[in-house]
């Protein structure tokens, strides 16, 4: 204790800081935590008490249990990325940030499996182990800074998880810390199909609202044998729908279908990574293959067939590794690329069953148009995973109030044609009121009634994930862990 | 970054009521507008992967910056720490998917926090030191050189390091003791011609380090450019670029630098830079002159005549050497070359035209090495802890490491020195210059003295 010099009377932050060891592993001053009052979701803020960083399980437990014991309001972070505002400490939580605890603990190539700490970066897994042929199939857009930590809160998905599956599919083991400190492996080994309650499952897409995750096992896969892209550029959005339709009842099963609409590729061929794409288009896709090279160049001419016969203007499959890496980066860096056309964005992430498309496009235009803000849209077409992206200046009065509105009017396009709100960035702050166009009241009571058993005192990453409670003993403890009371 | 012309407007000082930013030149709202807060940049940036604190992080400091200007934050020392944490290298803009500016931005802030809050003690002194008393001033860095080469030569430097007084100096100045160059006779003359038919008219900045510590490097570059056709003048009247000013928040001295620059460089079509740092700061010299509107234009004059070695020679042309040196080599991007001026692959090109030179390829090789300016004399322990990840990531089985600027070769130097390694560092134009002297059957050096 007698090492660490803090300057605060605050005894709360004197003791978290004892339990990692001192001022280098926690932030407490205004300067220092402004950076942490919000994340990739940028519309609401608010300071977190302070910012601890755990270097192994038992730090977390022991900063856990402290917050537990004295009901300080809590919460998880990692690179802070996510999109739905589920790492904003809207209750001036305490943030465990969990980016110091990012090794990759070990790699079983003979039973495919990599286990890692919550704060290892995607993208670095694949990197460490393809030279051995094997890489980690979920591969979020932030992929080069979002980790896996997060990547398990949120159920992360990615423009190849139409084949491969979203994050849940890949996940085989999780250490947990439980709001009240306690330590517990589920999955243990990587064994499928344990019996009990699917925990992983539940744990997995929980949005940090039942437990830390510290440690992950996760399934890496062997590099397919073969590979190829096709671009492909329609002057209605309607034939470019048509023939992502038309490309899976063919029997092919993409491992990624990527579609831009005339507004997200301005705003990519504006920013870092342009391709060229003509700006005269209504649709841009992006198709890839990949699996055994021997059955790779017969789905290749089907596709370009199948666009052919939806009146597509150009379509070629990229012509080397670097011309791919081109197109991908250029998607790939999207969400990021509206900053070269507008201050601001908020993204949705409806999704709706793909022979809707053309239908929820066009309601889409027409929010976009009566709202009076513009409306980009990226998504991954093959599984109906639509990204509405709604342009605005927070600098001018009354435009984020407009700008959230126009993005629940999107998800509410969704749902309403039998889709939901949320296929990969998660509810967080920005989507609970959405809940409702997809769950009765019943429904909610159900999850919220499973939140109480791991997180009885509300106090782990409140005030996410559902709707303002409807019943009043929900307000009751909603408000005492707002107050910081035990209940 | 698209610029649009309702940006031009916002290109005056911050005049909002609420902007905590008082003095002239301030951080520009166009430079932040792009940035959306998606992280993207994040993993690029050597002092997050070393603290993991946002604060710490492009993002993070962008927006910090922003908190200023919105009057939610003081310029004060909590607001200096995150802002003068930063390496200057550019690798943040690199991921941006829009290129914000944050050197750009990191650079204005600190220039008002240098008015806000004036460096005391011995950051002070080192700054005040190097960046009034001696760069700016050739004939006093010449004397420094003069000095150095003297301690050098006189048996002091033996004396000091056989008498243990070198124990009393800081750790990291012992370090950087111990890697210093040999000073060498700086170059005099001021314009040496074309070894065959002129082809071409270019100028050369000698630079302010480069000029005492790595005179050799200034002997290479002239040997290869009159090699190649180029008559290579020297205006005489030319300075230190002022990037160290820059980057220490002093643009008061760092516009009286470009403005020297920029005048003693008018009557020429090309300005040939060996050093990647000096490179990118005088390509940015019109950002210096946002509120002067004459400089301004010939600042932008300026920059397209500002070129670095390694492109100049990729675009003009050079004869492939014929004679081989045979050694493996790695090559290290210079940020301020790759990231800051996008020049990545021609000193590449230049290595592998050498018959004999084989290339292993870096891991990271456009991550920064720690050497940032005077940064690993400011910030020691974070530019330790970036050499460190850097020397890992040099392959074991390589001779020499090679790059394009001075800073880098110091700060690698170092890094070999204190993580056991045994590579040589070289400058990519001393590696083409002793190809083309071992075909020619000449000395090793040739030199350009008076």
């Amino acid at each position: 204790m007698s090492a660490i010099r803090i300057d605060t009377s605050d005894q709360h932050i004197i003791n978290l800081a004892a339990i990692v060891g001192g001022t280098r592993s926690i932030l407490y001053k205004k300067a220092d935590l402004l950076a942490y009052d919000c994340d990739g979701f940028t519309i609401h803020k608010h300071l977190p008490k302070a910012v601890v960083f755990p270097e192994n399980t038992e730090e977390v437990s022991k900063l856990v249990k402290y917050c537990a014991d004295h009901g300080l309001p809590f919460l998880a972070r990692g690179a802070g990325t996510g999109l739905s505002g589920g790492a904003i400490p809207v209750n001036g939580e305490v943030i465990i940030s969990m980016v110091r605890m990012k090794k990759l603990i070990s790699v079983n190539l003979e039973n495919r499996r990599a286990v890692v700490e919550p704060g290892f970066v995607n993208l670095k897994l694949t990197n460490s182990i393809s030279d051995r042929g094997y890489y980690y199939a979920p591969d979020p857009s932030s992929q080069y800074c979002c980790t896996i930590g997060g990547n398990v809160a949120e159920n992360a998905g990615g423009a190849h998880c139409l084949k491969y599956g979203v994050t849940t599919n890949h996940i085989l083991g999780l250490e947990v810390v439980l709001p009240n400190g306690d330590i517990i492996d589920i999955g243990r080994n990587g064994v499928l199909d344990e019996p009990g309650y699917d925990l992983l499952g539940l744990l997995t897409g929980s949005e940090g609202t039942l437990g830390i995750v510290t440690k992950i096992t996760v399934r890496i896969l062997k590099n397919p044998e073969g590979k190829q892209t096709v671009l492909a550029y329609f002057d209605k959005v309607e034939d470019g729908s048509q023939a992502v339709s038309d490309i899976i009842s063919a029997g092919i099963v993409p491992a990624a279908l990527e579609m831009m609409d005339k507004t997200a590729i301005e705003a990519v061929e504006a920013a870092a990574f342009p391709v060229g794409h003509p700006k005269d288009i209504e649709a841009v896709l992006l198709i890839e293959v990949d699996g055994i090279a021997a059955g790779i160049e017969e789905q290749i001419n089907e596709i370009l067939e199948v666009c052919r016969k939806n009146k597509v203007r150009e379509v070629r499959a990229a012509k080397d590794e670097a011309e791919r890496g081109r197109w991908w980066a250029n998607r790939k860096t999207g969400f990021g690329a509206m900053g070269a056309i507008s201050p601001d964005y908020l993204v949705q992430d409806g999704v709706i069953p793909r022979s809707k498309l053309p239908e929820v496009l066009k309601k889409i235009a027409q929010i976009s148009e009566e709202s009076g803000l513009r409306i980009a849209n990226i998504f991954h077409a093959g599984d109906g995973n639509l990204h509405p992206l709604v342009l605005f200046d927070a600098r001018k009065p009354g435009e984020i109030e407009k700008a959230l509105e126009a993005g629940s009017l999107c998800l509410k396009a969704c749902a309403d044609v039998g889709g939901t709100i949320t296929g990969e960035h998660g509810v967080g702050i920005e989507k609970r009121e959405e809940m409702r166009f997809v769950f009765k009241e019943e429904e909610i009571l159900a999850q919220t009634n499973i939140r109480e058993v791991f997180n009885p005192n509300n106090l782990l990453n409140a005030g996410k994930l559902f709707p303002t409670p409807g019943r009043c003993v929900e307000i009751k403890k909603e408000n005492n862990a707002l107050l910081g009371r035990n209940v | 970054m698209s610029v649009k012309e309702s940006d031009l407007k916002q290109d005056t000082p911050c005049t909002s009521s609420l902007s905590n930013y008082l003095w002239r030149d301030p951080p520009q709202e166009k430079k932040w507008a792009d940035c959306v807060h998606c992280g993207m940049c994040l993993e690029s940036c050597p002092t997050y992967e070393q603290t993991g604190e946002e604060q710490h992080s492009p993002r993070g400091r962008v927006y910090l910056i922003k908190a200023v200007a919105e009057g939610k934050l003081s310029v004060d020392e909590h607001f200096a720490n995150p802002v003068f944490s930063c390496l200057d290298c550019r690798a943040c803009t690199t991921a941006c998917p829009v290129d914000v500016d944050v050197g750009g931005l990191i650079e204005e802030a600190r220039g008002q926090i240098r008015q806000a809050v004036p460096l005391k003690g011995w950051k002070g002194a080192v700054n005040k030191f190097f960046l009034h008393g001696v760069f700016p001033h050739h004939n006093r860095l010449g004397s420094l050189g003069g000095l150095l080469r003297f301690y050098q030569r006189s048996g002091l430097q033996k004396a000091i390091r056989k008498t243990k007084l070198i124990n009393i100096m800081p750790q990291h100045l012992i370090e950087l003791e111990s890697i210093m160059p040999e000073v060498k006779r700086s170059i005099r003359k001021t314009l040496i011609k074309s070894k065959g038919e002129t082809k071409h008219k270019v100028a050369l900045l000698t630079g302010c380090v480069m000029d005492v510590f790595f005179s050799d490097i200034n002997d290479s570059t002239i040997n290869v450019l009159t090699r190649n056709g180029n008559d290579v003048s020297i205006p005489p009247n030319q300075t230190c670029c002022g990037a160290l000013h820059v980057h220490a928040g002093d643009r008061e001295m760092g516009r009286k630098l470009a403005k020297q620059n920029i005048e003693a460089f008018e009557k020429t079509d090309k300005v040939i830079v060996n050093a990647a740092g000096c490179g990118c700061m005088m390509k940015e010299y019109t950002e210096l002159f946002r509120d002067e509107p004459e400089w301004k234009k010939r600042a932008e004059e300026f920059e397209k005549k500002v070129v670095d070695i390694s492109k100049y020679l990729h675009d003009a042309g050079y004869d492939k050497p014929k004679a081989a040196i045979n050694t493996r080599i790695t090559y290290h991007d210079a940020c301020h070359l790759a990231h800051g001026q996008g020049v990545r692959q021609e000193p590449r090109d230049i290595l592998l035209d050498i018959p004999g030179v084989e290339m292993v390829q870096m891991p990271n090789a456009d991550r920064c090495c720690g050497s940032a300016g005077i940064y690993n004399i400011t910030n020691p322990e974070m530019a330790d802890a970036v050499l460190k990840s850097k020397m890992e990531n040099v392959p074991e089985d390589v001779e020499m490491i090679s790059m394009g600027n001075p800073g880098c070769m110091m700060q690698m130097a170092l890094g070999v020195q204190k993580y056991g390694r045994n590579q040589k560092i070289v400058h990519t134009v001393q590696l083409l210059d002793w190809a083309y002297q071992k075909e020619d059957g000449g000395d090793h050096h040739v030199r350009h003295k008076d």
